[in-house]
């Protein structure tokens, strides 16, 4: 990467807590999962368990006021910039605040599936015409644009489970193109019933509840929600405002893998494995420089065979931290809440666990028990999804 | 940087006035009306009854079965334009680079339809998300549409959906744009697609944005916009790659800007600070003074506040030459096809370049005292277009601006 992209405040809200250091005191606690079955126009067929932010209290944090029209998706995205980076939409003048950047996979479908279900049930000419705006899929990032007066870049990536890590990219091409100096990037996610439905319907759900990341059985998946903001920034203008950064995207590489397979993964991981690869080029390092791993594994067999694999091939014997085990399957959160998770880790020179041992798909280093006192200079992010797209950070501990 | 001029070999344009960059750009040249009774659903008890579908499109002419059956009505769209883009540009897609061959998609709606089908079903009959076909909750994610697209065409490089509203497909051409010029791709595949939906269609009429019988951008009597659907697609190349392969070059991508309301979620900012700030920055990135546009093609939707708020946008960066300036607005004939507009509308303003006409705003009858522009009424005209703006704004205040220049070598 020809001109650094530092991370210099970071926050998220998942199951884990909320704020900036909510994630790094609660990833050695055992994971936490509630359970999920009725939403307010339908009801999933069975009940599931999930990794739901169950003490979500937006209100708390936002104020009550504009809150009434307001989906989850947008109280998660509103909440998270309220902890992690407010300050920074407090500057004046209006065009120098940061400008933002959200990847989603389903944004307000909440929002959009209900704006539906209302019409059928109550009759299309009594639909609340306020929740047609958040029928858009950019009304997370565009709420927030009016809370916090952003007027410069905003915008909204959605490449499936990939999309908050394209968001990142995305941002990254920004700060290196000279447009912004500052960008809020992140990954968002609701649990919704329509997301819900269709991985149930898709078969890769975990019946038993429990996620077991790169598990030999490949047990399926537990969804999760989330969101998890990065004030993205050039050298130039962490200097200019004194800004300490906590760690660099020193590369970032997003490709495409046509070739489906089982749950719609290709065996052979070449596109991960050309993402692993390019995001170390992207970053000038050989890929023996990397400390740590912090996978996409999610549970889902497939996925985690190809993952394994590309892993056992590139970085033989190189720890491998599962965070999904803790957060669940975020989906379009997914990659960027991995990436907090790695965040606090790297910065605590620690390496969290899954918590549990089992038998693995295949001889990794997965961490199960949490290891301190290992420093690490570099950190890869992986991000792998059933309909293709591949994606890899490198992150540089600073 | 590595740094690389950006241009236009190919088009595909699917719309409710003609499928195919020809029956396109014939119809539009005619002043064709494309908005007529929606037959997709029932309409009854609305505002209006009308809309701009798509009328000629046959997924059969570009798809295989197993395709067709694999992908939303959105994903058709966009596969079978970019199928038209790659035979316009003449590409051999076995000879291309796959790793540096990518994909950039806009889209408002992404694929509704298969939203609206599921819920029907759980309404008629299905009772439960059991007895929903497997396969459908699939085809939803918009960036599916950008997967299809991407494995149409064998791209292995980046792939984007960049779904905001209806400046999406803007927004996906200033992307491509940089993923080439900074060297990250020779080649881009980018643009936009929305099909009808009851959703937005819902919608509109609930906010009463919706015309009752046509279009009419710029018009005093002007009522509203006409939902529609349609795709389009850009091939973008690096100059470079277009030259050692002697392609035609439809036009170049000169830049493109970006700019944000912070006002409100479905109306403009009356003051048009995003609107102003996007096309700015879009004539700063193309190294463009104002004075040297000569076309502007308008997001000139028929809202009252949409055509009032762009005329002031157009005045306060053009200055004294703004009267002067030809602004057209095509979704007077092919209503608003959401996040395909700007995609379609960028690659008319190529035609319109290459081929030195000027395409109208139909339907326009009385003067508005608050859209004081030239807004080409009602029949095509030549001129000599040698640089192009397209202006592209959305729900939630995202504006966009993109800049298109005649390929002077």
């Amino acid at each position: 990467m020809d001109k650094k992209v530092l991370i210099t405040h970071a926050c998220s809200i998942s199951c884990l807590g909320a704020g900036p250091d909510a994630t790094a005191s609660s990833l050695s606690a055992p994971p936490k999962t509630s359970t999920v079955k009725d939403f307010e126009f339908h009801s999933l067929p069975r009940e599931r368990r999930c990794f739901g932010i169950s003490d979500f209290d937006p209100e708390a944090i936002l104020g009550k006021k504009g809150l009434r029209t307001k989906d989850r998706a947008t109280k998660l995205l509103l909440s998270s910039i309220e902890l992690g980076c407010k300050g920074l939409f407090e500057q004046p003048p209006e065009a120098r605040r940061p400008a933002l950047c959200i990847g989603t996979a389903f944004g307000s479908v909440s929002s959009i599936g209900d704006f539906l279900s209302d019409a059928i049930v109550n009759g299309p000419h009594n639909v609340n015409p306020q929740a047609f705006a958040n029928t858009v899929i950019n009304s997370p990032a565009s709420n927030a644009n009016i809370r916090y007066g952003i007027k410069t870049l905003s915008s909204t990536i959605s490449t499936t489970f990939n999309a908050g890590l394209d968001a990142l990219a995305y941002a990254a091409m920004f700060l290196r193109r000279g447009y912004e100096q500052t960008v809020v990037a992140g990954g968002l996610e609701e649990i919704s019933y329509y997301a819900c439905a269709g991985l149930e319907r898709a078969g890769v759900l975990s019946s038993s509840g429990t996620l077991l990341p790169f598990g030999k059985d490949g047990g399926g998946t537990v969804v999760g929600e989330g969101c998890a903001v990065f004030c993205c920034e050039t050298e130039e203008s962490a200097r200019s405002r004194g800004a300490a950064p906590i760690a660099e995207i020193a590369g970032i590489a997003s490709c495409f893998d046509p070739a489906r397979g089982p749950a719609g993964f290709n065996p052979a991981g070449e596109g991960a494995r050309h993402a692993m690869k390019q995001a170390c080029a992207d970053a000038g390092i050989p890929l023996s420089e990397i400390g740590f791993v912090a996978a996409s594994a999610s549970g889902v067999a497939a996925a985690d065979a190809m993952e394994a694999n590309a892993l056992a091939e590139l970085l033989p014997n190189v720890p491998v931290v599962a965070y999904k085990a803790k957060t669940g399957e975020c989906i379009g959160a997914s990659p960027c809440l991995s990436l907090s998770c790695a965040l606090a880790d790297m910065k605590r020179n620690r390496l969290s666990g899954t918590g549990a041992a089992y038998p693995l798909c295949r001889d990794i280093n997965l961490v199960t028990d949490t290891r301190q006192g290992f420093r690490v200079g570099y950190v890869l992010v992986n991000s792998f999804s059933c309909d293709g797209f591949c994606g890899s950070i490198v992150l540089r501990n600073v | 940087m590595k740094k690389d001029r950006v241009v236009v070999t190919g088009l595909g344009i699917i719309s409710p006035i003609g499928t195919g960059t020809e029956a396109f750009w014939n119809a539009a040249c005619k002043g064709t009306n494309g908005v007529a009774p929606i037959k997709a659903f029932d309409t009854s008890g609305f505002r209006t009854n009308v809309g701009a579908e798509v009328k000629d499109f046959s997924p059969e002419a570009f798809l295989s079965k197993e395709q067709i059956s694999s992908m939303g009505r959105s994903s058709q769209f966009a596969c079978a334009a970019v199928s038209m883009a790659v035979n316009d540009a003449g590409l051999d897609l076995k000879k291309l680079d796959p790793f540096r061959t990518g994909v950039s998609m806009g889209t408002t709606m992404g694929e509704p339809q298969v939203l609206e089908q599921g819920i029907g079903m759980l309404y008629g009959g299905a009772g439960s998300a059991d007895a929903i076909p497997a396969d459908l909750p699939g085809k939803y994610p918009c960036g599916v549409i950008s997967a299809n697209v991407a494995r149409s065409v064998g791209a292995r490089g980046p792939v984007i959906m960049i779904p905001t509203a209806c400046a999406a497909g803007n927004y996906a051409i200033g992307y491509a744009f940089d993923l080439i010029a900074t060297g990250a791709a020779d080649l881009v595949f980018a643009g936009g697609s929305d099909p009808i939906s009851k959703i937005a269609f819902t919608g509109f009429n609930r906010l009463l944005a919706t015309a009752k019988e046509r279009c009419r951008p710029f018009d005093k009597n002007r009522d509203g916009m006409c939902v529609g659907e349609g795709a389009g697609m850009l091939a973008l190349e690096s100059l470079t790659h277009a030259t050692a392969r002697g392609a035609n070059i439809y036009a170049e991508v000169l830049g493109y800007g970006l700019g944000c309301d912070a006002f409100k979620m479905t109306i403009p900012d009356p003051s048009g600070s995003g609107g102003i700030l996007a096309l700015e920055r879009a004539l700063a990135n193309a190294g463009i003074a104002p004075e040297r546009v000569d076309y502007v093609n308008a997001h000139g939707t028929g809202t009252e506040e949409n055509d009032k708020t762009e005329t002031l946008i157009v005045k306060s960066v053009f200055g004294a030459r703004a009267k002067s300036i030809p602004v057209s607005s095509i979704k007077s004939m092919i209503g608003h096809t959401m996040g395909a507009a700007s995609a379609i509308e960028a690659a008319a303003c190529a035609l319109i370049i290459s081929r030195g006409v000027i395409l109208p705003t139909i339907n326009y009858g009385e003067p508005d005292p608050e859209c004081d522009i030239d807004c080409v009424p009602n029949a095509a005209r030549k001129a000599d277009v040698r640089v192009a703006v397209s202006n592209a704004y959305a729900f939630g205040g995202n504006n966009s601006s993109l800049v298109l220049g005649k390929f002077g070598g």
